[in-house]
């Protein structure tokens, strides 16, 4: 039964998409963001799965959680996967239903970047969603290229931890000119379904980067997830924004006072072994990119 | 644009039409026959010319089909599998580094039980770049659990393509066929082009036990644990076994329609042959010439042409080579640290029986060097002098 | 290809848990403070549904007289708010007061089912009104002996128009009346077992009428009135002449009372009152509104004697105070500073030092040195007897009087019917750490206006208006409904694992539920909590 329409604070559509049993750790970010983009999907959606969480999350042969059809696809393919079904579909005439690519950083920033751009270029007509939770989760915490700067990983331990910032995949995304692209978290769940739904009215490719907190990688409390993706928002760390055709670029949340990224980063034992220093190079990151986003945005 | 391309636009399915074609765009004309409905290709050389005609074919409106441009050949048949899993039929077209940039993905397609026809023009593996005939590029690929044809001509090719998809479809495995880089691929050959309303006749559209769909959601290719994997496997493999039969039948209603049959495997000139040579791709038409040549002359010779490599036709082959005293194989491609591929198969295929055949495994060719009439003819003469193979590979041609 | 036969639903994942989330509403503190136990996070709700009368229903099961407390009420609900350690309390009182008017022009449906037994309340004030209240909802036929003319005790004597008008009086009474309560004025009852004879039960509720003395000399001449005195004679009479300088002595709310009343029949009136402004037991919004209204407010100041001249008042000898070390009521004792006095001119003294319980009734009940004695039940040491309000308190409020009103009527109800005592314990209530500020913003408090100070100067019109509606709810949208499910969603919204039930009540599914504890972290209220898995 739905909630009080007066008090509610967030609207999401109601049908469930799928159902509860799944393997996803307690507090998992990517299943929520999961459950979120299927809501604002439909059930008229197939998705391409490469290797990441979701594909042992969705349940063990002879199970699925999801009510929509599931292609699980090797590790790299999921644009070109995506790609293909797209293409079969529309030649049977059955262009209503939606192509969803559900990525995770792994294989979206990395093995899977050679598919992501070639479809993107040709402006194929997928929904591709990268699910972000910062690190190889599914193959036990190992350090992507959207690991960012400073953390703790398996393969980046606290005496070298990444020293590289994390990829910045919106710009590459948007240097593809394609119509859509957007960041959005699970702690912004109404953000999160009001882009889904305008990226499957828009023919082409649209890329959505969905920030997905990670407890057991990010060394975290199951209950902090969507505390931490409001953080990350307020600490301005992952702005929330869209950029339409390569060009337009627009804020979707402001926020009231721009909260320090120590806030942030004391949430996670990923970022514990930090120092002052190093909390201020972060910060002063932040800061720049932050500075340089608001401009394009015009504010 | 080919000439005589208007005879088929405005042929709504009558008459054949004869063509001096290229392989590659024999290819080409057997894809559009079969009413391809996705293609994704990446081009290489010497696979270009078919997808290039194809994207003519498209943009033309003749051929009614996504043609997805790739940026790679293991997105080529990622894209296939996904079109393939919505029930489209699926066709890519490669070669050498390409088909091994996709060896990934064609477990997979073999694996999910996609019906894909892939035209693999032979090409020889890199390092020292070689865009010239070699069969390692296919036959490294052997494992993978799709089926394999070697053809010999470009009306072969050309029919190929249509009874593959006819085979494929009926057992739920994709098939390669495989032409020799340049010596077919690039030569202009005189080819008869069936008419679509034949080809219609002989190949139904695509209709497949299970797809994508979201009024029937299922989750395909999930985690597999040891409790099911192996009978996954074990009925990949039967259904492979199964495909001889249905390969053969395949060849048989071909003839019926089109008046041509190719069989999966074909004996030349064996009854009471004493040493029949055993070859596959192009190399088989010089030994025609070759075992015609020492016919006249007397020599119980004679030749088996492989044609079906995967699955390997082992009653068949035993069947005819059983037959004879000796055995020679000629392998353009080997695998290093035990020898010649048709060779090894052939061994074991005949190693139980009761009677021993000498078999001697001749590598020749390799990087498309030259298989003349007389290296066929020198190894014929070495097979008559020796009893047994006097090394476990016989190099002919090697200059060292 | 392997390919998906059935779903995950045979994967009980609830078996991963360690500790399990637990809706179960707690008590607010606004509930918990209000001494007649008001469901106050409920009828807010139901304000925010547009279910005034259904609101107001619900303030009628524990407060007979809502149009009064949302008056005169010193809303002990706001000062433990949570709301009010964010930004402001919620503005209950004025909500309250809303409601009571709402219902008010409304036709109480009541459907008692007659008792037999017969119960005796003495005295018609709060305490007196609130018990008959509850019992004749229960059944049993009542009757209010009352004293005076008037059916009210202070609320008609000591509380002015401005603060609370007659005519609502009036209307509240006439509710009361129209429920069968049978009430009879102008007889005094000085021997309350001699009612046993033709009642099962007494409810002594005689309040705290007799003003004490400021024992200084001079008290005796014209121009000296008590407090409660000259209120009554205003409420009652309504002629009362009082000079032009007046002087109150006092700190309460009668003290102020007397005050603003003197004020508005044109006198120049100055408070003095022997602590600080923080000992001042009268309600501070109303010592701000004297302020405003001009009245001056000596502190640290006590009068010595009072001088005269012809039998009149014409000056008053102060002294300053200071503080020393607190008295038995917590407060820092005054202590007079040697050689600090001065004089003032007034000619009229009103003297509101706080009220003694008469105790003459009371021969054969035990007392004790400021009122009637009773037990946390309001059992008195006679049988059958039951007494509450000021004259067990001494003076206090008018919410406090409700509550032992109500308390003796659950407890007389439970001796007629032979039933076990209740336990009167409330439990612990939310605090301001539980709240998930997360989800508010902050926002200041909308209050009614009140009239012009003009006006409020020259009359004894009602000083504050009501509410209107959509002010209302603009107020009611702020509370944080701690500690009780409003249905925000945000629960099922939030589990990755799809397992809140959302019924009437929400629950959750524990077959699924791996205990991640978002539900209770993103609880903005605190229903939600986690508890050891057995």
């Amino acid at each position: 039964m739905e909630g009080s329409k007066i008090m509610k604070i967030y609207e999401i559509p109601e049908q469930e998409n799928m159902r509860p049993g799944h393997l996803a750790c307690p507090g998992c970010g990517a299943a929520l963001a999961m459950r979120y983009v299927l809501k604002a999907l439909g059930d008229k959606t197939i998705i391409s799965l490469p290797a990441c969480c979701w594909s042992v999350i969705d349940g063990p042969f002879p199970y699925s959680s999801l009510r929509v059809p599931l292609f699980h696809c090797a590790f790299e393919t999921a644009a070109s996967t995506a790609a293909g079904v797209r293409a079969g579909l529309d030649v049977k005439g059955k262009e209503e239903v939606h192509v969803l690519a559900w990525a995770g950083d792994g294989g979206t920033f990395d093995i899977g970047i050679q598919a992501l751009s070639g479809a993107a270029e040709r402006n194929e007509n997928i929904i591709y969603v990268c699910y972000d939770n910062e690190a190889y989760m599914n193959t036990g915490i190992q350090r992507s290229s959207a690991t960012p700067f400073g953390a703790w990983t398996t393969t980046t331990p606290v005496k070298h931890y990444k020293n590289r910032p994390k990829k910045d995949i919106v710009a590459i995304m948007a240097a593809h000119r394609i119509p859509y692209v957007a960041t959005t978290t699970v702690g912004f769940p109404n953000d999160l379904i009001r882009k889904m739904i305008k990226a499957k009215d828009i023919k082409g490719t649209k890329f959505i980067h969905i920030y997905a907190p990670c407890p057991t990688g990010w060394k975290c409390k199951p209950d902090d997830t969507i505390k931490i993706s409001k953080l990350v928002v307020e600490t301005a760390v992952f702005p929330l924004y869209e950029i339409e055709d390569g060009e337009k670029y627009t804020l979707n949340f402001m926020p009231k006072i721009k909260k320090p990224v120590s806030e942030y980063l004391k949430m996670q034992g990923r970022f514990r072994h930090l120092t002052e220093k190093e909390i201020e190079i972060i910060q002063k990151d932040v800061d720049f990119y932050w500075k340089k986003l608001l401009e394009k945005c015009n504010k | 644009m080919c000439k005589g391309m208007s005879k088929i636009c405005n042929n709504n399915g009558g008459g054949e039409m004869r063509k001096v074609i290229t392989g590659n765009h024999a290819v080409s004309y057997g894809a559009l026959l079969s009413r391809v409905e996705v293609i994704a290709a990446y081009p290489i050389t010497p696979q270009t010319q078919i997808v290039e005609l194809l994207s003519e074919f498209c943009a033309e409106g003749i051929l009614r089909a996504k043609f997805v441009k790739v940026e790679s050949e293991h997105s080529a048949m990622a894209t296939c599998i996904g079109a393939s899993a919505v029930g489209a039929r699926a066709f890519t077209a490669t070669s050498a580094q390409g088909l091994a940039l996709m060896h990934e993905l064609l477990h997979w397609a073999a694996g999910g039980r996609f019906p894909i026809v892939l035209a693999n023009v032979n090409r020889a593996m890199a390092p020292g770049w070689s865009i010239w005939t070699d069969q390692n590029d296919s036959l490294s690929q052997r494992d993978t659990g799709w089926m394999q044809i070697y053809c010999e001509s470009n009306q072969e090719v050309l029919d190929s393509v249509i009874q593959g998809y006819r085979i494929a479809e009926k057992v739920y495995i994709p098939l390669m066929l495989i032409l020799d880089a340049f010596v077919l691929s690039h030569t202009s050959e005189i080819v008869d082009i069936p008419s679509q309303e034949e080809v219609d006749r002989y190949l139904p559209p695509f209709k497949p036990k299970f797809k994508l769909d979201p009024d029937d959601p299922h989750a395909f290719g999930g985690l597999l644990g040891p409790d099911h994997y192996m009978e996954i496997r074990y009925l990949l493999q039967k259904d492979m076994e199964r495909a001889l039969e249905v390969a053969k039948k395949a060849d048989r209603e071909f003839y019926e329609i089109f008046g041509r049959s190719y069989g999966i495997i074909e004996p030349y000139k064996c009854e009471n042959a004493e040493i029949i040579m055993v070859t596959s791709g192009t190399i088989t038409s010089t030994a025609r010439t070759v075992i015609d040549k020492l016919r006249e002359k007397g020599k119980k010779v004679g030749l088996l042409k492989i044609r079906m490599f995967r699955p390997f036709p082992s009653i068949d082959v035993k069947n005819v080579l059983l037959k004879a005293k000796k055995v020679l194989v000629i392998d353009r491609n080997i695998s290093y640290g035990i020898g010649g591929i048709f060779f090894q198969e052939i061994k074991s295929v005949l190693y139980n029986e009761d009677k021993h055949l000498p078999i001697f495994g001749f590598i020749a060719g390799l990087g498309g060097r030259d298989v003349t009439p007389q290296i066929l003819e020198e190894m014929i003469e070495y097979v008559e002098v020796h009893n047994k193979p006097e090394e476990p590979i016989l190099w002919r041609g090697v200059k060292l | 290809m392997p390919i998906s036969l059935s779903d995950t639903l045979y994967n009980k994942t609830g078996s991963w848990r360690t500790f399990r989330p637990v809706h179960r509403n707690k008590l607010p503190p606004c509930n918990k403070a209000c001494p007649t136990g008001e469901n106050i996070q409920e009828y807010i709700y139901l304000v925010l549904e547009k279910k005034y009368e259904e609101a107001y229903k619900e303030i009628k099961k524990d407060n007979p007289i809502p149009s009064i407390t949302g008056r005169v009420c010193p809303h002990p609900c706001e000062v433990k708010c949570n709301r009010g350690k964010f930004d402001e309390p919620i503005a209950i009182h004025h909500i309250e007061r809303f409601l009571g008017d709402f219902g008010l022009e409304l036709k109480d449906e009541w459907n008692i089912k007659e008792k037999r037994e017969r119960i005796a309340i003495i005295g018609s004030g709060p305490a007196g009104l609130a018990c008959a209240y509850h019992l004749r909802k229960k059944g049993y036929k009542v009757k209010i002996f009352e004293a005076e003319n008037q059916i009210g005790g202070m609320l008609r004597i000591g509380i002015p128009d401005y603060r609370l008008p007659k005519n609502i009086l009036d209307k509240e009474i006439r509710k009361l009346e129209e429920m069968g309560i049978e009430m009879e004025t102008g007889v005094r009852i000085n021997y309350p077992p001699d009612l046993l004879k033709e009642y099962d039960s007494i409810f002594v509720a005689t309040g705290a009428h007799i003003s004490r003395k400021m024992g200084v000399t001079g008290e005796d001449l014209n121009g000296v009135i008590s407090g409660l005195e000259f209120l009554k004679n205003l409420n009652l009479g309504g002629k009362v002449k009082i000079g032009k300088k007046v002087a109150v002595i006092g700190g309460g709310n009668t003290a102020i009372d007397a005050a603003r009343c003197a004020m508005r029949l044109g006198a120049e009136v100055k408070i003095l009152y022997r602590r600080s402004r923080n000992e001042m037991p009268a309600i501070e919004s109303e010592v701000e509104e004297a302020e405003k209204e001009g009245v001056k407010i000596e502190f640290l100041t006590a009068p010595v004697r009072i001088i005269g001249e012809n039998h009149r008042v014409s000056r008053l000898e102060c002294i300053r105070m200071e503080l020393g070390e607190p008295d038995e009521s917590g407060r820092r004792r005054p202590i007079p500073i040697k050689g600090s006095e001065f004089i003032l001119s007034f000619d009229t003294i009103i003297s509101a030092i706080g009220e003694k319980v008469d105790l003459h009734p009371f021969k054969n009940i035990e007392t004790t040195s400021w009122g009637v004695k009773i037990d946390e039940f309001g059992r008195t040491s006679q049988e059958k007897i039951f007494a509450g309000g000021d004259c067990v308190t001494g003076p206090s409020t008018v919410v406090k009087a409700l509550e032992a009103g109500k308390r003796a009527a659950i407890t007389i109800d439970c001796f007629l019917r032979g039933k076990p005592l209740p336990d009167f314990k409330k439990e612990e209530s939310v605090s301001f750490e539980n709240i998930n500020l997360d989800y508010f913003e902050k926002e200041r408090r909308i209050e009614p206006l009140k009239i012009d100070l003009q006006r409020r100067k020259k009359t004894f019109e009602e000083v504050w208006n009501s509410y209107k509606v959509e002010t209302l709810i603009k107020e009611a949208k702020r509370c944080f409904s701690c500690g009780v499910c409003n249905k925000c969603d945000n629960c099922w919204v939030f589990c990755p694992d799809i397992s809140i039930i959302r019924n009437k009540e929400y629950s959750v599914n524990y077959d699924y539920c791996k205990g991640c504890g978002i539900c209770a972290r993103e609880c903005p209220r605190y229903v939600i909590t986690m508890e050891e898995e057995r």
